[in-house]
């Protein structure tokens, strides 16, 4: 089967620092692929570049077997979706309106949003349990509320693929858990793919079916959670010593830090 | 060098005249002064006019008037006064007026042990006695006196004239844009009125207002006199504005005006010039030789 | 769910923003508008009443008229230009707003304001007439500074909105130096007309400029309303909009020009009147909602009525003096604006 996403020998830099080089990777349908790596290690960079909105200096990206460059910006926005890590908005709009928003690569220039598009956005509101939320301001939410809107806009675009540049920093426990389940289901349920850049070990072994270890700009090791979450590997790439069991519950790796 | 001036000032004694000046300070002279700074233009004008350009030596910026005073050291503007470069002519006598001069000005001068004398004429009348009294403390009071009763034998004869008449409704434009005008505490005022007219915005709180066109519409005026610092161009243009708005007297009767600023906005011996140039437009036909 | 909780739930939520809301609300401004120009008309030092206008409207009273002159040809042109400068410096404030991020933006940020200050005081200086010299100059000054501040705020990213605001700061100070420059070396009648210009003077509306203006400013909101999701898109963040599609430099670039120019060309026969811009988008917000697609009528519209009025003020508190504009929007706007610092301060500060 077609990989949704495939990068190419993908390499970036700002100005004369490279910060990717080599990136070779493939993701499939209903994949959840969660990438780790310490600050600086370019996992935000990678993000962009997925979402076409830095261009990489050094090989290609694939979008559904087709090249990034050949689709335009509205196109690419109804494939791929992204939640940044850091929302300001600038002015009060209602939860209802920003959802719409996701439905901006779906309109013409002067056409308002009609029965369809209000349609897909109360679905995505009720996909991530914020429907009731639908009349409040922006500005009132809690972290979590607020996290779990701007997951509802990404997929009123209806993308094939959701980016999510940590999305769980600044939540409570209980959020982190929820936002991760979310993202589970979604990709269960609705066949979509999903990128998710984290600084949470434990829960991202626990919730993606594969996993990248970024350092310094490099691939150092990808795969399965068992294969990634060694402690040699996070020595390595967090120079860190640490022990790794399993989660007792779950199976999944489980890291502990040491003395 | 001013402390030279000033231990020089404290030695010379006061065995002078005394004049008092339009504040009430009593200045003390030695003899006739020989070396005067004048801080305005219309004292230059007056200084000039008493036969005494060849005293003076320092003027403010815009002292423009007789010609031969342009060519005089410059000390500062009307509202910004060069202390240093006044002390640095070692006058006898410095003459200003209460307007525009800061008093702080004043104590420096008198500090630097020079005299400072001060006139405020705020009518036509007032003005004509300044030359008067400008004469006086010069020493050429015979010369003044003469000069004064022609220049008021010139208002006198005016007056005469139109005293049988009604006074038309005068209105004054200083300015412009914005349109602005006089009320009767200026010299101007004091003008329409020697010259048989009635100034239309006499009671305005403010000195010089802002005036909207609609009001000079409501107020109907008979006469429109443009005050104005140049011959043709923007004024000229203003003039043909007023064209438009035939439903104002002036304007249909042909009663729009242009008059030259200078002569009506000093108070010096030119105001007569003015005077006459606007009782011939407020009465056209008036017999003055 | 399921499609009966689902059309339930359609039809309990705010529908959003429709063609038709926008419309119906905007014909609403628009009559307001109407209203508040009719009211204007009586208004004034000269006592005109409404029973006359309605007779100079109908061609019932002679030409010669004083009334019909009074009505026709000082306060119907000075009232419009009034609502096409208000319509234009709210329609900008509201764009700048959005495109710069920056609630406190308004249409003079990024230095037009000045430019077109300098170039108005250059001509009134230089003894220009107010009918062709010191406009043409205004704008020309306008032009100037909308290209440095363009040249010297893009970088190789493209425009970055703080740089191109910091661009703007300097361009103020530079050219308001050098205005300060012209008003303290001139000493005659040309200081008061440089005043008077510099606080906003509507007086002298001719429909000659108005036949340039309006249809300037018709064209130029059109352009910018098809923008309007755009904008709301760029509000929410600019990366945000990139990646929802939108293409934020021409945006940017386009509407930040289009204003600019329009900018250049109200304030060269306006003067510089301040607040209008500022407050009235805020006002639209707070009645209306962010929704530029319904923002961008109602404040433009919202902005003509509150100039209309500053102006209608600005000629008969004082009458028969009169006071400049921009003196009354100051008056209306500032204690609005701390109002709103203290009640929306916190949100703003959030960067």
């Amino acid at each position: 089967m077609e990989p949704i996403l495939s990068l190419k020998d993908v390499g970036f830099r700002y100005d004369e620092i490279w910060a990717l080089r080599g990136i070779n990777l493939q993701i499939r349908t209903g994949e959840i692929l969660g990438i780790l790596g310490p600050n600086g290690s370019g996992k935000s960079t990678l993000l962009r570049i997925m979402d076409g909105i830095l261009i990489p200096q050094e090989g290609e990206i694939l979008i559904r077997g087709k090249h990034v460059s050949s689709f335009r910006r509205s196109s690419l926005a109804k494939e791929v979706a992204m939640v940044a890590q850091e929302n300001h908005f600038r002015f009060s709009f209602s939860v209802l309106e920003v959802v719409l928003m996701g439905r901006f690569p779906h309109l013409k220039r002067l056409q308002f949003e009609g029965e369809k598009d209000l349609d897909v956005a109360l679905r995505s509101l009720s996909a991530t349990h914020a429907l009731e939320l639908a009349e409040r301001s922006i500005h009132e939410l809690s972290g979590g509320e607020k996290q779990r809107v701007l997951i509802a806009r990404a997929l009123a675009q209806e993308p094939k693929t959701v980016l999510l540049d940590e999305p769980t920093s600044f939540l409570d426990l209980k959020y982190k858990r929820e936002i991760f389940h979310l993202i589970s289901s979604l990709s269960k349920n609705q066949g979509l793919s999903v990128v998710v850049v984290s600084h949470d070990i434990d829960l991202t072994a626990q919730y993606c079916h594969r996993l990248m270890l970024l350092k310094n700009g490099s691939i150092y090791e990808m795969g399965e959670p068992e294969k990634v979450i060694t402690e040699s590997n996070i020595q390595a790439v967090y120079d860190c010593p640490v022990l790794v069991d399993k989660n007792p519950a779950t199976g999944r790796p489980r890291v502990s830090l040491v003395g | 060098m001013i402390a030279f001036v000033m231990v020089l000032g404290w030695a010379t004694h006061s065995r002078g005249t005394t004049f008092k000046d339009a504040l009430g300070r009593e200045v003390t002279l030695n003899g006739e002064p020989s070396r005067i700074v004048s801080l305005a233009p219309s004292i230059t004008e007056i200084l000039y006019f008493l036969g005494l350009g060849e005293r003076v030596v320092g003027v403010t910026q815009f002292s423009y008037y007789p010609p031969e005073a342009a060519l005089k050291p410059k000390v500062g503007s009307y509202i910004e006064l060069n202390v240093e470069k006044i002390i640095s002519l070692f006058p006898d006598l410095v003459i200003g007026t209460v307007d525009g001069n800061k008093p702080g000005v004043v104590d420096l001068l008198n500090q630097a042990g020079i005299q400072v004398f001060i006139v405020n004429p705020r009518n036509v009348k007032q003005a004509i006695e300044t030359v008067g009294i400008i004469g006086q403390v010069c020493g050429v009071s015979k010369k003044a006196g003469l000069l004064t009763s022609r220049l008021n034998r010139r208002v006198t004869r005016i007056l005469e004239e139109i005293r049988t008449k009604e006074r038309p409704l005068v209105f004054l434009q200083i300015n412009l844009r914005p349109i602005m005008t006089v009320n009767k505490n200026t010299i101007h005022h004091d003008l329409i009125r020697l010259a048989g007219g009635r100034n239309m915005t006499q009671d305005e709180p403010i000195t010089y207002p802002r005036i909207s066109m609609e009001a000079v519409i409501r107020e109907r005026p008979e006469v429109i006199i443009i005050s104005s610092m140049e011959r043709g161009g923007r004024f000229e243009k203003a003039r043909q504005e007023w064209l438009k708005w035939r439903s104002i007297p002036a304007v249909k009767n042909n009663r729009v005006h242009l008059i030259d600023s200078d002569l009506i906005d000093r108070p010096s011996p030119r105001i007569i010039d003015g005077l006459e140039a606007m009782a011939r437009i407020i009465h056209p036909g008036l017999i003055m030789d | 769910m399921t499609d009966d909780m689902s059309s339930k739930m359609n039809r309990s939520i705010k529908r959003p923003l429709t063609f038709a809301r926008v419309r119906g609300i905007s014909s609403v401004m628009f009559f307001l508008l109407l209203l508040t120009m009719i009211i204007s008309l009586v208004l004034g030092t000269a006592e005109v009443s409404f029973k006359q206008i309605i007779n100079i409207f109908s061609g019932t009273i002679p030409m010669d008229d004083p009334a019909r002159l009074v009505i026709l040809k000082i306060r119907l042109p000075r009232i419009i230009l009034a609502g096409l400068v208000g319509f234009s410096l709210s329609m900008g404030g509201v764009v700048f707003q959005a495109i710069l991020r920056n609630p406190l933006a308004d249409p003079f940020i990024l230095g037009v304001s000045s430019g077109s200050a300098f170039g108005a005081v250059l001509g009134i200086f230089l003894g220009f007439s107010f009918n062709l010299g010191v406009p043409v100059l205004s704008f020309g000054g306008g032009l100037l500074t909308i290209c440095l501040v363009m040249y010297l705020g893009s970088k190789k990213m493209g425009v970055e909105s703080s740089t191109i605001l910091l661009t703007g700061v300097i361009i103020n100070a530079f050219f308001t130096s050098i205005i300060m420059f012209f008003i303290s070396t001139t000493a005659d009648d040309r200081l008061h007309t440089m005043l008077f210009w510099l606080y906003g003077d509507l007086s002298q509306s001719r429909y000659g400029q108005l036949a340039i203006i309006a249809p300037v400013v018709f064209i130029a909101s059109i352009f910018l309303y098809s923008f309007a999701r755009d904008m709301n898109l760029i509000t929410a963040g600019e990366e945000t909009a990139l990646q929802l599609g939108v293409d934020v430099e021409r945006a940017k670039k386009v509407c930040l020009l289009i204003v600019s120019l329009v900018m250049g060309l109200v304030v060269s026969f306006s003067g510089l009147i301040g607040f209008v811009g500022l407050i009235v988008p805020h006002l639209g917000r707070m009645s209306f909602g962010s929704d530029h697609r319904l923002l961008i009528p109602v404040a433009s519209l919202g902005g003509a009525i509150f100039l209309i009025i500053a102006d209608t003020l600005a000629r008969t508190v004082v009458s028969p003096s009169e006071l400049p504009v921009g003196v009354i929007t100051a008056f209306m706007g500032a204690p609005f604006f701390i109002y709103l610092l203290k009640t929306k301060g916190s949100q703003w500060s959030r960067s």
